[in-house]
């Protein structure tokens, strides 16, 4: 039988309500970013195809909505995910703090074979705000954070400049396609991933 | 609430039309057997065999039924008469397309898997022809008699067998190609008695014109109803869980009714798409060449030009438009004037309602109208009455935003719950309907009223406090009631009905999505059946629709008209999930036949929005909500959103705790 997971990467972006979730997706998929975007009501996703080494992927991109009353839907839209980024604000510390909730839902109703090892990706974004006066959360603390929950890698964005975005989301779909390998063990090995988790904010060498 | 209507046929002043009608058809009869093609022989007719389009007794199409035998084949037609008068109501097409909709065209008996007999004892013997395909053309009225002459022909040429279940039912065995006989033999739903059946016709009647003296339901036989089309080939299915069939004949008998529309809204097994496919080529055009090439004029019957059954599902959909009551123009000022007596009450609510429930009311009115509907004022009160109250409830508003208002910076720091309902406020009122020219632009004050309405609701309600979806309910309040304090209380007014699909723990969520799901099971096993085996039971993908009743689905002015038709709660209060089963249904086939997952289900009908074509899914929600009746009501647990508003005093102790 072949496998789903050979061609379709699902990825999940959780974070506070108003962090900007809908607009990251939306300028890694199209490109732009609108004053207009709705807040989300229930789920959406979008998808794009991504090429890795001669091979084609969807990546498949989930935004729900953030407000913590519509958490138990997630189960529904979470099942299956090869990756869940993780999106606060910076210049939100109650969203930054959140991010510690929403992982811990996440592992909890999506319930991956192998939590410990199950793929994140964090996005403080935002940067652009107030040419970064505003700014509250610092850089280090985040790193800090992730550091100590298995040295999930780190991004740093602006949806509204588009800065960043694509680095973190190649990162997002490297992170999902391990993934799906690991569970997927007669996927043929021809994608080489690596394995560190030690970039910058400005590239991903996961 | 409202009374049924039954009335002797008899007393039907149509009955003296009818026969003069007949025998006028009787004479130009003769003639009729030369237009038969070569080879083809009528081997019964009847003159003044009639549909009743809807629920209107007085609203006829009257048609010759012939049976013709060319080979070995036996062809059933109806055709109607040209150019009658069929007393049709808003008529909204002519009546030409209208008659060219229900004829039957060469129908081999072949494609009919039964006739049901139906001889009340009072009215008139009519039968209801059940194709294989599980579909069934509406009743045919036999004015002048025949039905057992004509049981009596087919028989002496096809097999045709009584049911060992009904008496009434004729199974015609007479399977000529084998796929279909598979299908049939496959494919026959259960048919279950509904304990409330009666009650159903009797609802069904009542939403006749109430001054509609001739209404009359009197020849359904609602015993009949149940068993006849059970057969000892069906076997798989769960007897109660498919109504389709019976709610399908039931609905042929009473309401407005095409061939067309019956396949979308009760397209048995038409998840297969041999059976979709099979409604849109006209099925003579291999078995009966000679017959449909004939040239109309030859007909004595004069049946307009045919149009051929599209293949296009769009135009397939436009033809299914007639179904349902035809949707009216909105209640203007001059109407609206004339529901209210001197001093300003509105005399009869239910009237008003209705009136409402079928067209809307134009845009300016909205401000004055929508109050009422929320139950902001009461229909009893008078001019002066509500004027008083406005003043009351424009300072009892400044009292409670004063009390955000009035917190200070450094109590504010010391107030978390309020930090955060402020922030996701106006998070969420930047987001709120900026395309739409009343909020657009940078600095839009209305976009600040917006802000402060909901977090004085927050605290008039701090239990509840913000949640999302609520800036979608009240943007258009705003727009509408142009002022703040009065936008306020339509809101509060609003939230007691819908509030309930913001509780933290989702519960009135779950209330409306579980009964939906119910609702699709009772009028659309398979696609029930279809959404189980996805694993889509849960019916998150209809939970945008549900939350902020359609809001992001469609235009602005078209959510107000959707919205006002909704709140009238005029044939059910929970008309909003009868409005997500007709969208399902009309997408039945679509879903079905592509396959569609929970993902791609859920991104399906996500990208519905702004395609929703509103009247005529009013139309189908109606047409289905009267339909599935009691029985429909019983699908939903009490206390489902929208709970009941308060009325007269009576209060309901379950539905006050469901209102948080
Ligand atoms: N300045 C700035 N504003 C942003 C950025 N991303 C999102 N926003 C704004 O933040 C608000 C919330 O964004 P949205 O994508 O809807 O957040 P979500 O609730 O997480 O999906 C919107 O008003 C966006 O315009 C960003 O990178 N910079
Ligand atoms: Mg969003």
């Amino acid at each position: 039988m072949p496998s789903r997971r050979r061609t379709l990467l699902k990825v999940i972006i959780l974070g506070d309500s108003g962090v900007g979730k809908t607009s990251l997706m939306n300028q890694y998929v199209n490109k732009k970013f609108s004053n207009q975007y709705k807040a989300t009501i229930g789920a959406d996703f979008l998808t794009k195809e991504v090429q890795f080494d001669d091979r084609l992927f969807t990546l498949q991109i989930w935004d729900t909505a953030g407000q913590e009353r519509f958490q138990s839907l997630g189960v529904a839209f979470y099942r299956g995910a090869d990756c869940c980024v993780l999106v606060y604000d910076v210049n939100s510390m109650k969203s930054f703090d959140n991010l510690n909730n929403w992982r811990e839902e996440f592992l909890i109703q999506a319930s991956p074979s192998d939590p410990d090892n199950f793929p994140f990706v964090v996005i403080g974004n935002k940067i652009d705000v107030d040419g970064g006066n505003s700014r509250v959360v610092p850089e280090k603390k985040a790193r800090a954070w992730c550091a100590s929950k298995g040295n999930i890698p780190y991004f740093e964005t602006s949806a509204k400049e588009g800065l960043n975005v694509e680095e973190a989301f190649q990162c997002i779909a490297k992170n999902a396609l391990k993934s799906g390998e690991e569970e997927e063990i007669y996927l043929p090995d021809t994608i080489d991933v690596g394995n560190g988790n030690q970039q910058r904010s400005t590239g991903c060498e996961c | 609430m409202i009374e049924t209507e039954l009335h002797d046929l008899s007393d039907d002043a149509d009955y003296a039309a009818s026969q003069q009608q007949g025998s006028q058809s009787i004479t130009r009869s003769d003639s009729g057997r030369r237009s038969e093609p070569e080879g083809a022989e009528v081997v019964y007719m009847k003159d003044n065999v009639s549909i009743h389009p809807t629920q209107y007794m007085s609203e006829r199409i009257s048609g010759r039924l012939k049976l013709i035998k060319q080979g070995d084949s036996l062809f059933l037609t109806w055709i109607p008469y040209k150019g009658q008068n069929t007393n049709t109501r808003l008529s909204e097409r002519g009546d030409s397309d209208r008659n060219n909709l229900y004829t039957i065209r060469p129908l081999p008996l072949t494609d009919v898997r039964s006739i049901r007999r139906h001889t009340p004892p009072l009215g008139w013997q009519y039968i209801i022809v059940v194709l294989a395909s599980g579909l069934a053309f509406p009743p045919l009225y036999f004015y002048n008699g025949g039905v057992k002459e004509f049981l009596t022909t087919i028989k002496q040429h096809v097999s045709l067998v009584r049911s060992a279940d009904d008496a009434n039912v004729f199974i015609v065995n007479d399977f000529q190609d084998p796929l279909q006989k598979t299908l049939s033999s496959l494919e026959l739903p259960g048919v279950v008695s509904v304990a409330a059946q009666s009650t159903n016709a009797s609802l069904v009647a009542s939403s006749s014109q109430v001054n509609q003296g001739r209404s009359d339901v009197s020849s359904y036989d609602s015993n009949t109803g149940s068993q006849s089309l059970r057969r000892q080939k069906n076997k798989s299915n769960d007897p109660t869980k498919d109504l389709s069939i019976q709610v399908l004949e039931k609905f042929s008998l009473v309401t407005k009714f095409a061939r067309e529309t019956t396949s979308q809204l009760f397209g048995e097994n038409s998840g297969d798409p041999f059976l979709s496919n099979e409604w849109k080529r006209p099925s003579h055009s291999q078995s009966l060449p000679d017959l449909q090439s004939q040239p109309s004029t030859n007909d004595l019957e004069e049946v307009p030009c045919e149009v051929p059954v599209p293949a296009d599902p769009m135009e397939f959909e436009k033809l299914a438009l007639v179904w349902g009551k035809p949707r009216q123009p909105p209640m203007t000022k001059e109407e609206w004037i004339t529901f209210l007596d001197s001093e300003g009450r509105v005399v009869d609510s239910n009237d008003l309602r209705k009136r409402i429930f079928y067209g809307g009311v134009v845009h300016e009115l909205r401000k004055e109208v929508w109050p009422f509907l929320l139950g902001c004022y009461d229909y009893n009160s008078t001019y002066a009455e509500r004027e008083y109250l406005r003043s009351v409830r424009k300072q009892d508003y400044e009292i409670i935003k004063l009390q955000w208002q009035s917190i200070s910076p450094e109590q504010a720091k010391r107030f978390t719950k309020f930090r955060e309902r402020k922030g996701l406020i106006e998070k969420d009122v930047v987001r709120t309907d900026r395309a739409f020219s009343f909020y657009d632009g940078d600095d839009n004050p209305n976009v600040n009223v917006l802000h402060d309405i909901l977090l004085t609701y927050s605290f008039y309600n701090f239990d509840l406090g913000y949640c999302q979806g609520m800036s979608d309910f009240l943007s258009p309040l705003l727009f509408v009631m142009e002022d703040e304090f009065e936008a306020f209380w339509c809101f509060a007014a609003l939230l007691e009905r819908v509030g309930p699909n913001f509780n933290r723990d989702q519960s009135g969520m779950h209330a409306q999505l579980f009964a939906l799901s119910k609702l699709v099971e009772l009028s659309d096993s398979p696609l029930h059946n279809y959404f189980k085996q996805q694993d889509c039971l849960n019916y998150f993908f209809c939970f945008r629709w549900i939350l902020i009743q359609f809001k992001r689905e469609m235009r602005y002015e078209e959510t107000m008209r959707l919205w006002e038709v909704l709140w009238t709660h005029y044939p059910s209060e929970h008309l909003h999930l009868y409005v997500c089963v007709a969208i399902l249904k009309r997408y039945r086939n679509k879903i079905i036949g592509e396959q569609m997952d929970f993902d791609t289900l859920l991104k399906f009908i996500n990208e519905l929005s702004g395609q929703i074509d509103l009247d005529s899914i009013v139309r189908d929600a109606e047409a289905l909500c009267i339909c599935a009746g009691e029985t429909g009501e019983a699908c939903i647990p009490p206390g489902t959103p929208p709970s009941l508003p308060i009325e007269n005093g009576l209060v309901s102790s379950q539905l006050e705790d469901e209102v948080l």
